[in-house]
């Protein structure tokens, strides 16, 4: 199975996304780093291991490279970016930072939200909206993916609203994305704020998180849907294993 | 398999993913799944994977885009059993 072509409209619609965020980047992504240590006072533990591994992946090969992670805030997207990378990286090089698909009626009320979603490679998408729109976002991040960017996907569909990884939350978009792209990778992602004990719109002020990564390639024998589904769970019980020694590590 | 007896088949699969169950007094082919049934669009994963099991077909990932109503559910199932 190939990822199947995009329409030109939305692969020109890609592109300028794309030039716009890049050539705004030396200006949003300081100011936003800026915020976060010195306004919200967040702070991330870990992020060596993590920004080395997603630095050897991308230098070591050419294949697509899908990032994975819990997902229990709403900043997470913002949070696992700069866990890959540093903000002078992400500037520099600016396919490193993961175009993501968040809920479209997150970021529609106002204008500052759909330009500040548009900047951060944002392709809103309607949760449990059109199917096929649905599928759209999907070949669209696909596209993406083979243009050598990174996407960032909760495979979980949402905020876990068990405040732990869902593994029965799968959704098959996830896989259906792997599947589509021989060889892609996938970069796991777990990360959680130490005093994160359940979803919420934002983390506490002040929160220290810690942040892991692993690298793998899921492969299934399935075919169709099936095997979709199968590669979505695999992603899912990697990071239900990493939260589990993110937990034990705390006993 | 006849259709009425692939849309009953459908019905029966879909009845226990089915928010509204008012809506299934009157379920009907152009019935929308998500929005009338209220079905949650994550279990609609588990749901044509029943079809693939129960009518022993194999449905590809971009079948799945088309399916909005009960309808397009029976199509599709009837599609795949022709061609198989």
């Amino acid at each position: 199975m190939e990822a199947a072509a995009l329409a030109l409209r939305d692969r020109l619609a890609l592109d300028l996304q794309r030039w716009v965020g890049r050539l705004t980047a030396p200006v949003w992504i300081p100011v936003t780093v800026a915020l976060m240590k010195c306004g919200v006072r967040w702070q991330i533990e870990g992020m060596e291991q993590t920004r080395r591994l997603f630095r050897q992946a991308k230098q070591a090969s050419d294949a697509p490279l899908l990032v994975c992670a819990n997902h229990l805030t709403m900043a997470d997207s913002f949070l696992v970016s700069l866990s890959l990378a540093s903000p002078w990286s992400l500037t520099v090089h600016y396919s490193w930072l993961p175009w993501n698909t968040p809920e479209k009626h997150r970021f529609a009320s106002t204008w500052w939200k759909r330009m500040f979603a548009y900047l951060m490679k944002c392709i809103p998408v309607e949760r449990g909206g059109n199917r096929q729109e649905v599928g759209r976002t999907l070949a669209r991040v696909a596209h993406l993916l083979l243009q050598r960017d990174v996407a960032l996907i909760f495979p979980e569909g949402g905020r876990s609203r068990t405040g732990r990884v869902d593994t029965e939350a799968v959704t098959y978009g996830v896989g259906r994305i792997v599947r589509q792209l021989p060889g892609c990778r996938v970069l796991a992602v777990y990360l959680r704020g130490e005093g994160q004990t359940e979803y919420t719109n934002l983390p506490a002020r002040g929160e220290r998180f810690r942040v892991e990564a692993e690298l793998f390639e899921p492969k299934s024998d399935h075919r169709g849907l099936r095997g979709s589904v199968d590669l979505g769970r695999q992603i899912l019980m990697r990071l239900d294993a990493m939260e589990r020694r993110f937990f034990d590590a705390r006993k | 398999m006849t259709q009425d007896e692939v849309f009953e088949q459908v019905v029966k699969i879909l009845t226990p993913h089915v928010k509204n169950q008012a809506a299934l007094d009157s379920i009907a082919p152009e019935t929308n799944i998500l929005d009338d049934l209220k079905v949650n669009s994550a279990r609609l994963v588990d749901v044509v994977l029943a079809f693939e099991d129960d009518f022993n077909i194999e449905i590809p990932d971009e079948d799945v885009d088309g399916v909005n109503t009960v309808g397009d559910c029976v199509r599709l199932v009837l599609e795949k059993l022709q061609s198989s």
